[in-house]
């Protein structure tokens, strides 16, 4: 066995080699011996790791995560979040105010709102803007995001072409007038996504049609932007520059002069960049190397729940699930404390309903807890005493080493506790999700990702026949509070109080096993100040600045 | 006379093609060794449900992976689930796999090269034809199609597996009848009067077995390996059973941070592999005809 051992630990000693001549050879590249941070904090610059290559710089054609870290800089939406609270603050609209019941929102924008050529900023451009991200030309991914506005799903689908039908117009420069189909408390927060920004029309079109994708008015030459940020470098793969905005309308609150993305996709390479101090900032954290860097002492690691919940969807209509007590049985038989400490090493958090915790000041109900007695007694009530009978159940899981790992645990708890049988199966992508669109499994894991800051993207998955129910969950009394009453709400505790009483009837009925909440994890350098930690993971750059003098933990030294 | 006849009855015996290699295969110490482990193997997957130490399935997600200890000879996973049994029941999936679907290809390749190489003309062409189109057929969608319609079942794995390794062998079976076919033991056969079967069964095979066995002892890790293919798609074994090529795919995830994880199931299909190349070796030398009767 000793010899065995030995086998063992040599890995890691290559593995040691490798880093320390990696790390010689990168401080070595940058002549000086001065790190990024430290010539960053004296002038300026922000070294952000920005996990991948972006696709592209169009608000209306990209979909990904690095996309929206950099379009956030360069572009700015009519309203945005503020860092800390979430809650909407002016962006290119200076102030809204609501009529007709909330179905009418009047923006006034800001007159010194101006694009990077000098241009202001107008009511023309956003009805133009959102004629193209609503165009079915465009094939804007996200057009959904619009759907609040009147008519807007109707032009996207074809079913009408005049634009002037779609409930947005100019009422002159600098006043927009959108009207909704109906209230929609969250409209103000989908301003803040890209693809509801507005684009400069007069560059497209030198490039090409409205529709056009991938045109070349985002190069480095050609684009022009909004935000406090303006492009000046995109080095495929290597790197992106934006520098601060001299005509951004709140340019004397933006600190930063300039921030650099870097496309860091391997994870393990941007920590040990991190640690040398190239970056500022990574966009995640190794697994293996959380534990180590939670006992360090001013730990530069931040990790916060993030708008995201994985759970298990149930068909509701196929037995033995089909029962509401073996829902509860197994749900309850779940020891979630364990899999986040063990499983998930403490990288989420446990749940016990859809909706995160604090999204925007609601918290969900917890109803119940692991009890493996009672679930047991739920189990024998329902038929299955100690496990005996049952029909055997399979969970289905898209093939990824996470899910995999979860699902075997949670196989485990299922038999050792309820004394079931539980067989796993996985599936590739496509194939899972027409599994799961077509509600052909028993039980099927799933993540949901909130798109804006509000229990309702999560409650309304939930409605009859919601595209994303994909459990047979059913309930029109459900409906009614989720679709009717909850929008129509005076005032946000009111609103808050409806979708308590909605989730209770849910987790009731337990169409889903809620399993945690996910969380972001971030490296990010003591230097740095204004990032804070929030339920989307957003960040504003307007508000980040660099402190200098503040290094490193000994440990990382 | 009587003295003539009987020297020629003994040394007919003693000329006995098996027994020949028998005693020629005896005197390879490493093919000995070979053969000693796989047998090893072969009785402990056996005999792992009374010779396991602990449960495959119990996890202790408190305890996680640990490295070797007293407790855990072969340390634990991330489950804390006992590596040793984890190799010890993936030794049974994977050894069955092993050599019930290389059985499979090996006794269709074998039939269909001898009978085509043997008969030839256009019976050949036919045969070796539809072995070239089989060939074509990426084989990968083959066996997910037969996983898919016939839905997933151990034993069908086995024949799936087997199914689409049999055309190399059947070209090498093919291409040794042919040379074989013109050789004069094979006419003289003919002249006897022996059926085709006949000769195919007694003069035809044991001539072509040296490339055979070689190729059967590459075949055999393919498809291990293949398994653990299958099975990381979904379409072979299922957690919690388990198999040596799964278990290397999963270690092989987390070898920074647990390397024992990938080392000892490393281990044990190399272990496996070394004695099957070193069996099949000394089974080539032991019964090449050719080489040994000087």
């Amino acid at each position: 066995m000793a010899s065995a051992a030995l086998l063992a630990i040599t890995p890691h000693r290559i593995g040691a080699y490798v880093t320390f001549w990696l790390l010689l050879l990168l401080l070595a590249g940058c002549g000086g011996g001065e790190s990024n941070v430290v010539t960053g904090n004296r002038d300026g610059v922000l070294h952000y790791g920005n996990g991948a290559e972006p696709q592209g710089l169009d608000p209306h054609v990209v979909t990904g995560v690095p996309e929206n870290h950099i379009i956030r800089a360069l572009f700015e939406g009519l309203a945005v979040k503020n860092p800390i609270t979430l809650e909407p603050e002016p962006g290119v609209a200076e102030r809204w105010e609501f009529s007709d019941e909330g179905r009418v929102i009047t923006f006034h924008l800001n007159p010194d709102a101006k694009w990077s050529n000098g241009d202001q900023v107008t009511a023309g451009d956003y009805v133009w803007s959102w004629n193209r991200a609503l165009h079915p030309m465009t094939g804007n991914e996200y057009s959904y995001m619009l759907f609040p506005v009147v008519n807007a799903e109707a032009y996207l689908k074809g079913q009408i072409t005049d634009f002037s039908e779609v409930g947005v117009k100019a009422l002159d420069d600098t006043t927009l007038e959108v009207t909704l189909n109906a209230p929609t408390p969250y409209f103000i927060q989908l301003m803040d996504h890209y693809s509801t920004f507005a684009v400069h029309p007069e560059t497209l079109l030198q490039f090409g049609e409205m529709t056009d994708r991938y045109t070349p008015w985002t190069r480095v030459a050609n684009i022009v932007s909004n935000g406090a940020f303006k492009l000046t470098e995109w080095s495929l793969n290597r790197r992106i520059i934006v520098e601060k905005s001299d005509l951004y309308w709140d340019r004397d609150n933006v600190s930063l002069n300039k921030v650099v993305f870097y496309p860091t996709e391997n994870v393990v390479s941007e920590e040990r960049m991190f640690r040398a101090e190239q970056l500022h900032y990574t966009q995640v954290a190794p697994l293996d190397k959380i534990p180590a860097y939670r006992e360090m002492p001013d730990s530069p690691y931040v990790q916060a729940p993030y708008l995201g919940t994985y759970y298990y969807l149930i068909n509701t209509q196929r037995p033995p699930v089909d029962d509401v007590r073996v829902r509860k049985a197994l749900s309850m038989a779940v020891d979630r404390d364990k899999l986040v400490r063990t499983v998930l090493q403490e990288t989420a958090v446990p749940a016990y309903s859809i909706t995160p915790p604090d999204t925007l000041g609601y918290y969900p109900p917890k109803l119940f807890d692991y009890d493996p007695e009672q679930a047991r007694a739920l189990l024998a009530e329902a038929g299955y005493p100690n496990g005996e009978g049952w029909p055997g159940i399979e969970i289905l899981y898209n093939t990824q080493e996470a899910h995999r790992k979860i699902a075997v645990a949670i196989q485990q708890m299922w038999k050792s506790e309820l004394g079931i049988d539980v067989t796993i199966s996985n599936q590739e992508w496509k194939v899972y999700l027409d599994a799961v669109s077509q509600i052909d499994f028993q039980v099927a894991r799933r993540g949901w990702i909130g798109d804006y800051v509000d229990a309702n993207n999560f409650l309304d998955m939930f409605i009859t026949g919601g595209g994303n129910n994909n459990t047979h969950f059913a309930d029109p009394v459900y409906d009614d509070l989720i679709l009717y009453k909850a929008p129509k709400a005076a005032t946000r505790e009111e609103r808050y109080a409806l979708f308590t009483e909605a989730e209770t009837m849910l987790m009731e009925q337990m169409p889903i096993i809620p399993l945690y909440t996910y969380t972001s994890k971030h490296l990010i350098h003591p230097s740095v100040e204004g990032m804070y930690a929030n339920l989307m993971d957003s960040l504003n750059l307007k508000y980040v600045k660099l402190i200098p003098g503040r290094s490193l933990p000994e440990e990382l030294r | 006379m009587n003295t003539a006849t009987q020297v020629f009855d003994d040394a007919e015996k003693g000329s006995s093609l098996w027994h020949d290699a028998w005693l020629r295969l005896r005197k390879n110490k490493l093919a000995v060794f070979g053969g000693g482990v796989l047998l090893f193997m072969v009785v402990v997957a056996l005999l792992t449900p009374w010779l396991a130490p602990y449960s495959y399935e119990a996890q202790n997600l408190d305890l996680g992976a640990t490295p070797p200890s007293a407790a855990h000879w072969l340390g634990t996973d991330i489950f804390g689930r006992d590596l040793l049994t984890q190799i010890m029941y993936g030794g049974r999936i994977s050894l069955a796999v092993g050599f019930i679907a290389t059985a499979v290809a090996l006794l269709i390749g074998v039939t269909w090269g001898a009978i085509a190489g043997y008969v030839g003309g256009r019976v050949d062409a036919v045969m070796m034809r539809l072995v070239d189109i089989l060939y074509a057929l990426p084989f990968m969608i083959f066996i997910v199609l037969l996983m898919v319609v016939f839905g997933r079942n151990i034993l069908l794995l086995f024949l799936a597996i087997g199914a689409v390794e049999w055309l190399t062998m059947a070209r090498i079976m093919r291409s040794q009848v042919q040379s074989l076919r013109q050789q004069e033991f094979v006419e003289a056969a003919v002249s006897v009067g022996l059926s085709p079967a006949a000769i195919i069964r007694k003069h035809v095979v044991p001539n072509a077995l040296g490339p055979i066995i070689v190729y059967t002892t590459l075949t055999i890790p393919s498809v291990m390996l293949l398994e653990a293919f299958l099975s990381f798609l979904g379409l072979g074994i299922q957690p919690p059973a388990t198999s040596w090529g799964l278990l290397i795919s999963y270690g092989a995830e987390t070898m920074e941070e647990y390397p024992w994880l990938l080392i000892f199931p490393g281990c044990a299909l190399t272990l496996t592999l070394f004695s099957l190349n070193f069996l099949g070796d000394g089974l080539r030398d032991a019964l090449d005809v050719r080489g040994s009767k000087d």
